[in-house]
């Protein structure tokens, strides 16, 4: 047999362009196999020279999909800017901006699980490919297609009444945020007269929880198998308890065993990783420094926050992420399929959040802004539906930004992406006479269940579209399919 | 106040792209004439959602810039369902919209395009004088319809 090497672009259902190249040997095995993203933005340089003020502004435009991540991050930089500290941020303020996050957090979630992973879910990865979207689901499913719907435009309503806009709204401030909740928006969420309220979404993020146990109990074996590798985790918890925190907290890193490799502030990220380059990609792949390139590499989002915190502060999502750890006997969950499961205890746990918020008086409140006394430099850590989220900004002393650092989500998951890529090439093509369209479908699941954000990971403008190549040892193209 | 009953006009683009702005500049234009704004949407790209937002109209005009060349600056053509999928559901062309809302919705909203051509793409707001003038025609066509 020929050697030979498969392409797959675009990478289909994430947001962003993305390649896949598969290098097969002479004896038809997979000798490497790697994702590369071939968008290139350049934001961190042309943030350069704006006033610090503008930038929670300006980098919400990173992304269509998280935006409201993009600026939160910032906005917790900007605000040590000012001198002012998470904990020093007011009441009203910190649970304004929770609201907002949690509204997008469910907004994203809801968006990933019922438009972009439903698909594989209810028609098997043999599907032919024109069933395998949101539009099939709609027609053979149209209740859950509704409730999809109606999930992501309550989250996306929440975003409205905080910030203005479904995207690229404003609700941040150095040192607080704009304006505050009223009467009437509250009302809206909470009497389901115009849209499902907040107790429907409660109720419906936990069918959807029933949903993808029962998919599990009866497709455990490939559930569990599928793209399965040993990694490490790492996520937010909450400075004090532990528990899973997405706004403010300690970073924390644990090995696939479950031993803690990394318990650290959030603004002394840079003391712990690096960031390294690969010629074939724009995305960089970040390490904790201690435990170098190789060792050092962790899977953010979902499945490691779940396997990083002592515990979920919301009741009905605690029940549920208790029976999720429970499979793994309490163990780190290393099953990359099980991100899908995770995602949607997060989902309720938005839920739950936003419904403590919404009852709680200080989102009407009116003390919006605090001051302190400036710095020149500020860091920003929140977790992004995708995973971790670092920002970082240098001003002189005229407040321009004369310095700008962004760790994305995906940039974090960038190794655990290309470690799913290559576990799935081989076990889905190692000997096979031909590239069938399921087997692409399996690479592209492995990289879909990180829910992956390329636009965001190399900060890019353009078009969003997976190529497969086969080419052989000596780097020949020896075929391609294009979607 | 002009009222658009129930009509709603999403206008498709970005105005930091220079002539990507024409379908929110349209917008802009019909608030001015005094059209009222609850039905005036302003949309980077449409999302899958929107299919339950066009479902509460009985018509719906989508106006969005165009790259291609039209003899009189714009055209306004009907559309109808398709069941094509785009790769992305991060942007859906109208017609899918329209398809995914007779499946869910069981809603057949009359629905047309407006297009209007545009010259430059750049990372610039204000449109280009050639664009200006076919939103001006593609305005006053507009309007000489809703006052028939």
């Amino acid at each position: 047999m020929k050697p030979k090497k498969i392409t797959i672009d675009p990478v289909t259902r994430v947001e962003g362009h993305g390649k896949v190249t598969i290098k097969i040997d002479e004896n038809g095995k997979v000798s490497d196999a790697y994702l590369h993203v071939v968008e290139f933005r350049g934001f961190e340089k042309f943030i350069q020279g704006h006033p610090y003020w503008e930038v929670p502004i300006i980098v919400q435009r990173l992304c269509g999909i998280c935006p409201v991540s993009h600026h939160l991050a910032a906005a917790k930089a900007i605000d040590q800017l000012v001198g002012i500290d998470p904990e020093n941020l007011s009441p009203t303020a910190t649970k304004l901006r929770k609201l907002l996050h949690y509204g997008q957090v469910f907004q994203s979630h809801a968006l990933h699980f019922f438009y972009l992973a439903s698909p594989d879910l209810l028609f098997g990865i043999d599907a032919p490919v024109e069933k395998r979207n949101i539009v099939a689901v709609a027609t053979e499913n149209r209740e859950l297609a509704k409730k999809g719907i109606l999930m992501r435009k309550f989250g996306q309503e929440i975003i409205t009444s905080l910030s203005g806009k479904k995207i690229h709204g404003t609700l941040a401030v150095p040192g607080g945020v704009h304006k505050a909740f009223t009467p009437k928006q509250l009302e809206y969420f909470l009497d389901g007269k115009q849209i499902p309220n907040i107790d429907t979404m409660i109720t419906w993020s936990q069918e959807v929880i029933e949903f993808i146990k029962s998919f599990h109990l009866d497709n455990s074996e490939w559930v569990d198998n599928f793209a399965a590798y040993p990694s490490n985790h790492l996520g937010l918890v909450d400075k004090i308890s532990g528990a899973l925190e997405l706004y403010d907290g300690r970073i924390r890193s644990i090995d696939s065993k479950g031993n803690e490799l990394l318990n650290i502030e959030d603004i002394e990220y840079r003391n712990h990783f690096k960031e390294g380059v690969e010629a074939w990609s724009y995305l960089k792949f970040p390490y904790m420094t201690k435990y170098g390139r190789e060792n050092g590499w962790n899977r953010v989002g979902p499945l490691a926050r779940l396997n990083t915190c002592s515990h979920i502060p919301t009741p009905l999502a605690e029940i549920e992420r208790q029976q999720f750890k429970a499979y793994t006997k309490n163990k780190p969950n290393n099953m990359t399929m099980h991100t899908h499961w995770a995602r949607l205890i997060e989902l309720l746990h938005c839920a739950e959040n936003m419904k403590e918020l919404l009852l709680d008086e200080d989102i009407m409140g009116s003390d919006l802004v605090r001051k302190g006394i400036p710095r020149k430099r500020g860091i920003g850590v929140i977790e992004a539906p995708r995973g971790t989220l670092i920002h970082e900004y240098h001003i002189d002393d005229k407040g321009l930004i004369t310095k700008c650092n962004l760790i994305v989500s995906t940039t974090f998951n960038n190794e655990a992406i290309n470690q799913g890529v290559r576990s799935v090439s081989e076990s889905v093509l190692n000997n096979k006479p031909e590239i069938t369209e399921p087997m692409l479908n399996q690479i592209e699941m492995a990289i879909r269940a990180y829910d992956p954000c390329l636009s965001c990971a190399t900060h890019a403008l353009g078009q969003m579209p997976l190529i497969v190549q086969l080419e052989d040892n000596q780097g020949n193209l020896l075929d391609e399919k294009i979607r | 106040m002009k009222k658009l009953d129930n009509i709603l006009i999403i206008g498709i683009g970005n105005n930091t792209r220079q002539d990507d702005g024409l379908g929110w500049c349209f917008l802009d234009l019909l608030e001015n004439e005094g059209f009222n704004k609850e039905n005036l949407v302003y949309k980077y790209q449409l999302m899958v959602e929107d299919a339950d937002l066009i479902s509460n109209y009985e018509k719906v005009i989508f106006v969005d810039a165009c790259k291609s060349k039209i003899s009189n600056g714009f055209s306004i053509t009907p559309l109808a369902p398709s069941k094509e999928v785009s790769f992305s559901t991060h942007a859906v062309p109208p017609n899918q919209i329209l398809n995914l809302c007779e499946n869910i919705y069981h809603k057949k909203p009359i629905t047309s395009l407006l297009k209007i051509q545009g010259y430059y793409w750049n990372i610039e707001i204000g449109l280009s004088k050639l664009a200006k003038l076919n939103l001006k025609k593609a305005i006053s066509y507009f309007i000489r319809q809703c006052e028939k």
